[in-house]
């Protein structure tokens, strides 16, 4: 098939994408063969957490393939593309392919699998379908990730709700059940909407004789850049769909009012999985209520999905609204951040889990600002602002996975420790576990944002980004900044210091196996942190591509 | 000379390397090892900075990796008498590094180092107090069982303000700054297990961060008007000309220039940091933490960083009309009186200090705020000095304290207040002859602090009134003035009780700690021993001990304190004014009229506190002369305008208050919604069942029997095995791969 210019296969010829998006699947065979050999679970905690190296090694290998600073016809190239006919009928194609914003989560994705599994790792209840379902989950992650078809991209985003529900459900707390449903028919229901865009979309589509499910022909088309085989915007082209349908007598002649509606059909689906407020309800229940390793997952990546969603959809298809809507998400934003930092605040005398998941609503809500301000008018604001607010976003979702991932875990030790997720539990441990106390404080700072390590550069650039656009948005968001702190160091007081509680007199200190889990996650903190350059400039070219279109008044 | 230019990277990188060879290395087991590392390295950068100013002062610069002299700006600026009103510029940079650190957009955005000759006099001054307050920690926490973290610590905190010093844009200086924050948190929170020390510990981190965010915001705000935060006159540098006059003009928000707003935000970093008015919350109770670092914080470090922050982008703050500078000559004038009043009631020989340094502190601000950058920066250097020498000194005070076999027998009871007990001025008295070399090297200190001719606090305090009164701050000058012969007088007041009369330890005012009950007595264990029996003499007499190490980094000190002034002494004789020639500044000619009016002041204050409290405290539990005349004016004042108890009562309250209104609207109002719509579903889904079986029979029966059916089957499906679940998953796979398989073979 002769690709255009913006897409690039593999250059070895080796389907990259689909080996990574497999090699799980693969590994969820070996944990069936080792239930069919009766294996002993050790064995399949010991296997998976090896197998999970070699997504990480294909995901190496398609990063040294990567190049970054690529650029086409006014886009981010995509590169090793995989691009196969699949569903003739519908214009479906088997498309993967990677570009900058895919690039940096694709990588987060495959290091905090190992995580996840060793976050297991005392699980010795059903080992084998709990490990089974980490592995399709992490599957399913990779293949939203690089999926470029919608068909696909659909797929994966619904398939990962299904490991995600029994991970919770299955090993959760006591109130999982509600939990995994609540989370479960939530993200569901706030996906019908971008289903049914899509299928509009496919109809509108094919009045211009070009059917597709394609997600960069339709997000070239929702910029104004040139397809082959189809002319106009796709605004124009749901415009005229819709007064063909005669939609539009009815509803009245306003192209706006049209890519509006599909707006919000995809910003309510990405913004229920960014827990962007009000829709962040179920993600304290189920960050709390999942076993660790669906925590890890569930925070570390699982909610990236949402805002890599309205990147590589919301941004491109509806420019116009988007913009439009902007002050809006950064409304909501605003909300969000603050209340995740006053919601983190509540808890400090009680649960650990959902403390760390009232931050993590504070630290997405600074992602949706960054997204917002991207888009947003007005036009003093530079294109290198909006490309900052962009690679800041990209640089937060990574940070915040990691660090995030890191407290998870850790309060996953603690609680293995001492059998208790309440705050008022604790007190002193810094006395008897000293590393344990700086391994977790190091994970604490990155993620209020301590320079030096990667929280901050996110959190400036998305502010510096912000400011440009959003500038009185951005001012009150401090709030959050300085809430989230005390609240992370309240939390870390109740832990560790003050007088020892007697009951943990014997408490033991980190082990070398959990040292060495989070050791990772930290030392890719500081890199980040003190070198922040190989992160952001995988996403910075495409990233500044996909912003051009905001430095025009669209609507 | 050119090695000092070539190797200045390395004054922030050995200390870093200090931290983290005693946190990473089995150095850490060992306490005096870990020590040594820490000190050797401190002298390293010491060497390397000092010889780095050297290097700057003769005009030496590095220019594409070769050496040249800088011919312009050194000496001849001193000479110009002429008064631009707005004008001010830096020294010519002599070494600049940056590397690329992030893209952003079409652009780059660098960081490294920028070193010209005020950020090399600060490097000498921050490695020299640095290296004497780690050879003093080497004696005063030789007890604590966690010295080797300490060092660690105060390492890292050092270089962290060696690297803000030589940044070379306002984002490696936040950076570097954020992270004194944490390291501020660390030491003051040292001694964990006590309440008070965490406690005081997240206050820091916090008010500090408040302002913080303003300086964050103030720097986005810079970034986004000048497409980067690099220091620097090129075009795209922040102190562009161009630039400067641009956001001079042009409007803000509320009808603010850019320039006002920028600087305005900005400056709320320094009053976090500088613990200005009114976010001086923090630096009082920072005393919880060991005294060494209560020297660092106040002297070398942390709080010199806030008036370094307006000194470096001074630009910035001339830039606009005035507006900026009047904020900032107000906040620090009304600090030094403000505070310079506390002080005087006190009785803990480190809050009076404390608040002194708010005080000092403040007359940096003001002097910033009138355009006396010279005088500001002058101050700041030697303060610095004799700061810490005042508070080391008071460290080795407290540590003879605790060794007295009063304070020790109370340790055994509850070892806060015995360390509280230990710190009461009132319990002191006559140590004048029990610890010599403390009370000798304090008094170089205390003379400095006062303003007396010719410490060093003299020169530097005498230019910032000469500023004023130059450029006819009168509001300004008379306020300072009057801190002036406050502090003289606070300072006397400590001095004679601490150094003169009697001792009155024998029979202390104990503290009372209101948390003992939350504290239990751990000391069994070995832990939180700040100071506790190093040398356990329990006869009496025998028990008063300096300590070698100590005392050779008070001494050291105490030079700086006699000699500061000669670095700009205010006469046109050779080595006169040698700060402004070497700085590019406009010396400022010497005013007798002030200089007699400033040490007029200071002895004025030093007579007033020497007669008041010459009869005063025969015991420590007598009242305070002042408190005697004036009971609830000095009431007001010890508990420091009760401003801790009104935030408590407002912010810290409204913040509680905040998160359960949040907390309510999730639990309460959006939960209750979308339970709410759960609910409704099931039971519209239980009336279309009932409608549609009581209703309909045929073609909707049809359909809702289908879904029924096909539910039963799904709920068939759905065992609760997870095991299945992936068998089904795996048929999934099977089928999607054979299509694969078949649509790649077609």
């Amino acid at each position: 098939m002769e690709l255009p210019p913006y897409l690039m296969a593999s250059p070895d010829g080796v389907p990259w994408l689909t080996l990574l998006v497999l090699s799980p699947l693969v590994g969820i065979l070996l944990v069936g063969l080792a239930a069919w050999l009766r294996l002993d679970d050790r064995m399949v905690r010991l296997g998976v957490t090896a197998w999970t190296g070699v997504p990480i090694a294909i995901a190496a290998v398609i990063w040294t393939r990567f190049d970054p600073a690529a650029t086409a016809a006014g886009q981010g190239v995509v590169q090793l593309v995989e691009k196969v006919p699949w569903i003739q009928a519908v214009r479906v194609d088997y498309f993967l392919g990677v570009d900058g914003l895919s690039m940096p989560l694709v990588l987060l994705t495959a290091v905090m699998a190992p995580v996840a599994a060793l976050a297991s790792w005392r699980l010795t209840d059903r080992v084998k379908p709990h490990y089974a379902l980490l592995l399709l989950l992490e599957a399913a992650m990779l293949g939203f990730f690089v999926a470029l078809d919608f068909f696909f991209f659909f797929i994966f985003w619904e398939f990962s709700l299904v490991p995600a529900f029994f991970l919770i459900q299955s090993w959760g707390r006591e109130n999982r059940r509600y939990a995994a449903f609540k989370f479960f028919v939530y993200t569901m229901a706030g996906s019908i909407g971008l289903l049914l865009l899509f299928q509009v979309i496919y109809l509108a589509m094919r009045q211009v004789g070009l059917p597709t499910f394609n997600l960069i022909e339709l997000g070239r088309l929702g910029r104004g850049l040139p397809v082959e085989g189809a002319t106009g915007t796709l605004r124009a082209i749901i415009f005229a769909y819709m007064e063909q349908l005669g939609v539009a007598n009815v509803l009245g002649r306003y192209p706006l009012l049209y890519t509006s509606i599909a707006f919000w059909a995809i910003f309510i689906a990405f913004a229920i999985k960014l827990a962007v407020w009000p829709f962040h309800t179920w993600l304290p229940d189920a960050y709390a209520e999942a076993p660790v390793a669906g925590s890890i997952l569930l925070s570390a990546v699982m909610s990236k999905m949402g805002a890599y969603g309205m990147l590589r959809i919301m941004l491109p298809l509806v420019p116009d609204a988007s913009q439009y809507f902007a002050p809006v998400m950064g409304a909501l934003a605003l909300v969000g951040i603050v209340a995740g930092a006053f919601g983190a605040l509540a808890n400090v005398g009680g649960d650990l889990k959902r403390l760390i998941a009232y931050t993590s609503i504070n630290h997405m809500g600074y992602v949706m600002l960054g997204i917002a301000a991207a888009a947003a008018l007005p036009g003093g604001a530079t294109l290198d602002s909006r490309a900052i607010a962009l690679n800041g976003v990209m640089v937060q979702l990574v940070a915040h996975g990691l660090s995030t991932g890191a407290l998870f875990f850790l309060a996953g030790a603690l609680h293995a420790r001492t059998g208790s997720w309440s705050l008022a539990d604790f007190g002193g441990l810094r006395v008897v576990a000293p590393t344990f106390a700086g391994v977790m404080g190091t994970a604490l700072f990155a993620n209020l944002g301590l320079p030096g390590l990667a929280g901050f550069v996110g959190e400036f650039f998305i502010f510096r980004g912000a400011w440009a656009t959003l500038a009185l948005f951005t001012a009150l968001a401090t709030i959050g900044l300085v809430i989230t702190a005390l609240a992370l160091l309240l939390m870390f007081q109740r832990i560790f210091l003050g007088p020892l509680n007697d009951r943990w007199d014997t408490l033991a200190d980190l082990r070398p196996g959990e040292f060495w889990t989070v050791l990772p996650l930290l030392a890719l903190l500081l890199l980040i942190g003190v070198y922040p350059a190989p992160l952001m400039n995988l996403a910075n070219a495409t990233a500044t591509q996909l912003v051009a279109v905001f430095q025009q008044v669209l609507s | 000379m050119a090695f000092f230019l070539q190797s200045a990277w390395l004054i922030p990188v050995l200390p870093l390397l200090g931290c983290a060879l005693i946190t990473f290395t089995p150095l850490r087991r060992n306490k005096a090892a870990s020590g040594w590392t820490a000190i050797l390295l401190m002298i390293l950068a010491t060497l390397l900075a000092v010889g780095l100013l050297a290097a700057t002062a003769q005009g030496l610069a590095l220019r594409d990796g070769q050496l040249v002299t800088l011919a312009t700006g050194h000496g001849e600026a001193a000479s110009h008498g002429e008064a631009k009103d707005h004008a001010f510029s830096f020294p010519e940079p002599n070494v600049v590094q940056r590397i690329n650190w992030a893209p952003t957009g079409s652009s780059l955005l660098q960081l490294g180092f920028y070193i010209d000759t005020p950020v090399a006099a600060m490097l000498a001054m921050v490695t020299l107090t640095s290296t004497c307050i780690h050879l003093f920690s080497l004696g005063y926490m030789a007890a604590n069982p966690r010295q080797s973290r300490f060092f660690s610590f105060i390492s890292l905190f050092t270089a962290a303000m060696l690297l803000m010093s030589m940044a070379d844009s306002l984002l490696l200086f936040f950076m570097a700054w954020e992270v004194m924050g944490l390291c501020s948190y660390l030491l003051i929170g040292f001694l964990y297990e006590r309440p008070q020390a965490y406690r005081a510990a997240i206050k820091a981190f916090i008010v500090t961060r408040i302002g913080d965010v303003l300086m964050l915001l103030g720097m986005v705000y810079l970034y986004t008007q000048a497409g980067s935060l690099a220091f620097g006159t090129a075009a795209g540098e922040i102190f562009h000309p161009a630039f400067l006059e641009r956001i001079g003009t042009e409007g803000g928000l509320l009808g603010l220039s850019h320039a006002t707003g920028i600087a305005l935000l900005l400056f709320g970093g320094t009053i976090g940091k500088s613990a200005q008015f009114p976010l001086h919350v923090w630096l009082p109770d920072a005393m919880e933490g060991p005294t060494p670092v209560s020297a660092l914080i106040h002297a070398a470090t942390m709080v010199a960083a806030g008036v370094f922050l307006v000194a470096r982008t001074f630009p910035i703050f001339v830039a606009d009309s005035g507006a900026a500078l009047a904020v900032v000559a107000f906040i620090g004038a009304f600090t030094a009186l403000f505070a310079a009043t506390i002080a005087v009631a006190q009785y803990d020989i480190k809050r009076i200090l404390a608040y002194s340094t708010l005080s000092q502190l403040g007359f940096m601000v003001a002097a910033l705020g009138i355009g006396g950058w010279m005088a500001a920066m002058f101050h700041l250097l030697t303060h610095a000095c004799f700061k810490a020498l005042l508070f080391l000194g008071s460290g080795s005070v407290i540590h003879a304290m605790e060794a007295t076999p009063v304070i020790e027998r109370l340790h055994h009871k509850d070892e806060y207040a015995a360390q509280q007990t230990a710190q009461d001025i009132r319990n002191m008295g006559g140590l004048r002859t029990r610890l010599p070399w403390t009370f000798w090297t304090y008094t170089a200190g205390y003379l400095a602090l006062a303003g007396v001719v010719p410490f060093a606090g003299f020169w530097s305090k005498d230019e910032i009134l000469a500023d004023a009164f130059k450029g006819g701050h009168w509001v300004v000058f008379t306020v300072l003035t009057v801190a002036a012969f406050l502090t003289a007088f606070y300072m006397t007041r400590q001095w004679r009780l601490v150094f003169f009369g009697d001792y009155r330890g024998e029979r202390p005012v104990v503290f009372k700690n209101p948390e003992a009950s939350l504290a239990p007595d751990r000391h069994e264990d070995g832990h939180g021993h700040e100071s506790h029996g190093a040398h356990g003499h329990q006869n009496t007499g025998a028990h008063w001990h300096e300590d070698p190490v100590m005392i050779a980094s008070l001494v050291v000190l105490a030079a700086f304190a006699v000699t500061g002034g000669l670095f700009n002494l205010p006469f046109a004789l050779p080595g006169g004014h040698w700060f402004a020639s070497i700085w590019g500044q406009e010396a400022l000619p010497f005013s007798p009229l002030v200089a007699g009016i400033s040490l007029l002041v200071a002895l004025g204050g030093i007579a007033a506190g020497w007669t008041l409290y010459g009869g005063a405290f025969a015991r420590a539990a007598d009242r305070d002369p002042l408190e005697a005349r004036a009971p609830a004016v000095f009431q007001l004042l010890n508990e420091k305008y009760r401003i801790d108890e009104l935030y408590q009562a407002s912010f810290v309250r409204l913040t509680a208050l905040l998160a359960l209104v949040w907390a309510f609207i999730d639990d309460v109002i959006l939960n209750g919604i979308i339970n709410g719509i759960g609910r409704v579903t099931l039971f519209l889904g239980r009336l279309n069942f009932i409608v549609d079986d009581t209703l309909f029979n045929d073609g909707p029966d049809a359909l809702a029997g289908g879904t029924v059916t096909t539910g039963k089957g799904a709920r068939r499906l759905q065992t609760g095995k997870a095991q299945d679940y992936i068998g089904y998953v795996f048929g999934g796979a099977v089928v999607l791969a054979l299509l694969y398989l078949y649509v790649i073979g077609r």
